[in-house]
């Protein structure tokens, strides 16, 4: 078995080095379909991270009456975070709904009206962020179900002034998002399968430039394992290559990219460690993967019928 | 299954001076092969102990083996053939008589549609494909075009025919270099294919069939890219292997060659046998 091995490592390595113009134009057809796999990977997971962020700003706002207890809005944040929808839940109160709306007005450069004001007109309120953009309804519905006996705020929570209807803005935001990252994960299919027949192709290429060597083979008596392993190894080490070439480029590029876009990084919740491992395993993986299966898939052609 | 008719002329010994028809008549070629013991080749190949004698012992049976390819051509018809080890045959016919599926059907590379092919006493087509290799083993097989791999030497190329069959490297230079000391290419150990003659092409092709020590030797228009000199070299060393006890069978087109050698001729029409005969020539004398 060792001998088997020593034999189709060291077949392997005479294959590639002794066809070189074919090894590496294979080995070229890899950087390059590994790096638009990359590409479309990084690319993919910036856009979910996008979305995700995009979702997480969908929140229910909840104004509370101004005689409204501190026990009723204590009571209610309770009741609210201890639902499985939610994420978090934010309290603001009257003070800081003023200050929010004069930072806002001084960020858009615009005249500080509140000056003109007697009272703080703002309402205490509550902000709930949710696991789920789509859950939006759920939790409306089971916060404030049916209107109060006076046309607003909520029959089943007399602490609430009013829930501000955002349903149309949440629809359309869960629609965009859907529809992206469908679009996106479809792609990504699209350029795997691509990958895919490009780098077979490659090799099958490389192994037909072969054929009379393989015909030799099993004219003399040669195992299908004995074909088949070699070239297999050969098509791994061009995987292997081609990987390590396409992380290079990647590892080089890494840099100025993420200064590039250290701010579309900092905004989303994307993890840098998580996506570089994910990029190592998905290059690495498909580089050997492609070559072994391409290597396989081309040698077999030839075997015993 | 009838054995091969006695033709009018006795079979002839071959020997060192063979007969050579060109333009301008006959002429004598003297080829200076090494004399060997015909029971030692074994050991002369591979090193062992072992030898093989001459015996009754059939190596190859076909029994009413009849070959339609999936396009409804028949290539080959109720053909009955039996070569006992040791047999010198000339498979001869023209152009799409069935010489080229014959030779497929020996190597297991097609299956008969009908009837049996019995190499070694192994009916290939009960063998499966795990075994087709081993089977393969016992067949040296040399072309036309050579089939020499063009990027190694004449010894690396040699030796591929055992490495590719997990033969332990320690058995593999003895092997090698005691075949190409019997071809007469030890010289040439080194040199790669487009640094040979067509002749010292061939032999090396014929070294490597030769490596694994086969029961026999197919040699399918060996002599079909070389020019008539050289052809008898050719010829000559497939004698001596022959007489070393491995059998051959040779399809051929070169009609002075079978014509002057006088051995067992079987002729292929139209992918029957029409005729089978020992000492027999080219074309048919009537």
């Amino acid at each position: 078995m060792i001998g088997f091995i020593a034999f189709s490592l060291r077949r392997a390595w005479q294959g590639f080095w002794r066809n070189a113009v074919m090894s590496i134009a294979a080995t070229a057809t890899m950087v390059l379909m590994l790096l638009l796999l990359a590409g479309f990977w990084i690319l993919n997971t910036g856009l979910l991270a996008g979305l995700e962020y995009t979702e997480s700003k969908v929140n229910i706002v909840a104004d509370f009456h101004d005689n409204a207890t501190e026990g009723q809005v204590r009571d209610l944040v309770a009741r609210v975070e201890a639902m499985p929808e939610v994420l978090r839940v934010d309290s603001i109160s009257r003070d800081e709904a003023l200050q929010r709306f004069k930072a806002s007005r001084r960020a858009q450069r615009e005249e500080d009206l509140t000056r003109f004001l007697d009272s703080n007109p703002f309402h205490a309120s509550i902000e709930i962020f949710l696991t789920d953009a789509e859950l939006y309804t759920v939790v409306q519905n089971r916060l404030c179900s049916e209107p109060g006996p006076t046309g607003k705020g909520c029959a089943e929570e007399p602490a609430i002034e009013s829930v501000k209807n955002q349903q149309a803005l949440v629809d359309n935001v869960v629609t965009i998002t859907n529809v992206l990252q469908t679009a996106g994960a479809v792609v990504l299919v699209v350029i795997g399968l691509i990958v895919l027949f490009i780098i077979v192709n490659t090799i099958r290429l490389a192994v037909v430039a072969r054929a009379e060597e393989i015909e030799i083979m099993r004219l003399v008596g040669a195992s299908d394992a004995f074909i088949r392993w070699p070239f297999v190894f050969e098509g791994a080490m061009v995987g292997v290559l081609g990987a390590a070439l396409a992380l290079g480029i990647l590892g080089a590029a890494a840099d100025p990219l993420s200064r590039f876009m250290f701010d579309f990084f900092r905004v989303l919740p994307l993890e840098f460690g998580g996506l570089t491992r994910d990029v190592l395993v998905l290059v690495l993986g498909a580089g050997i993967g492609l070559g072994v299966v391409g290597s396989w898939v081309s040698v077999r052609t030839y075997l015993i019928r | 299954m009838a054995g091969p008719a006695r033709s009018r002329h006795p079979p002839e010994v071959p020997s060192g001076r063979l007969p050579l028809h060109g333009a301008g008549g006959s002429l004598a070629l003297d080829v200076a092969l090494p004399i060997v013991p015909a029971r030692s080749l074994r050991e002369r190949l591979l090193g062992g102990g072992r030898t093989r004698a001459r015996t009754d012992r059939t190596v190859l049976v076909l029994h009413d083996v009849t070959k339609e390819y999936p396009n409804g051509r028949v290539a080959l018809r109720d053909v009955d053939l039996v070569i006992p080890e040791g047999d010198f045959v000339f498979l001869v016919g023209p152009s799409g008589a069935g010489k080229s599926t014959l030779i497929k059907l020996l190597i297991r590379d097609e299956l008969p549609t009908r009837g049996e092919v019995v190499l070694d006493g192994q009916d290939l087509a009960r063998i499966g494909r795990r075994n087709v290799p081993r089977v393969r083993r016992k067949i040296g097989i040399v072309f036309q075009d050579f089939k020499l791999l063009p990027r190694k030497s004449v010894w690396e190329n040699v030796a591929f025919a055992l490495e590719v069959t997990g033969t332990p490297r320690r058995r593999i230079r003895p092997a090698v270099d005691r075949v190409l000391a019997l071809v007469g290419l030890t010289a040439q150990a080194r040199q790669h294919p487009h640094q040979l003659s067509g002749g010292e092409q061939q032999r090396t092709a014929i070294a490597r069939a030769l490596v694994h020590d086969p029961r026999l030797i197919i040699a399918d228009e060996p002599t079909g890219n070389l020019d008539p000199l050289i052809s008898w070299e050719i010829i000559q060393l497939l004698l001596r292997i022959n007489e070393l006890g491995v059998t051959v069978l040779m399809a051929t087109h070169n009609a002075d060659v079978v014509t002057a050698l006088r051995k067992r001729v079987v002729a292929l029409e139209e992918g029957r046998v029409i005729r089978d005969e020992v000492g027999g020539t080219y074309h048919r004398v009537d």
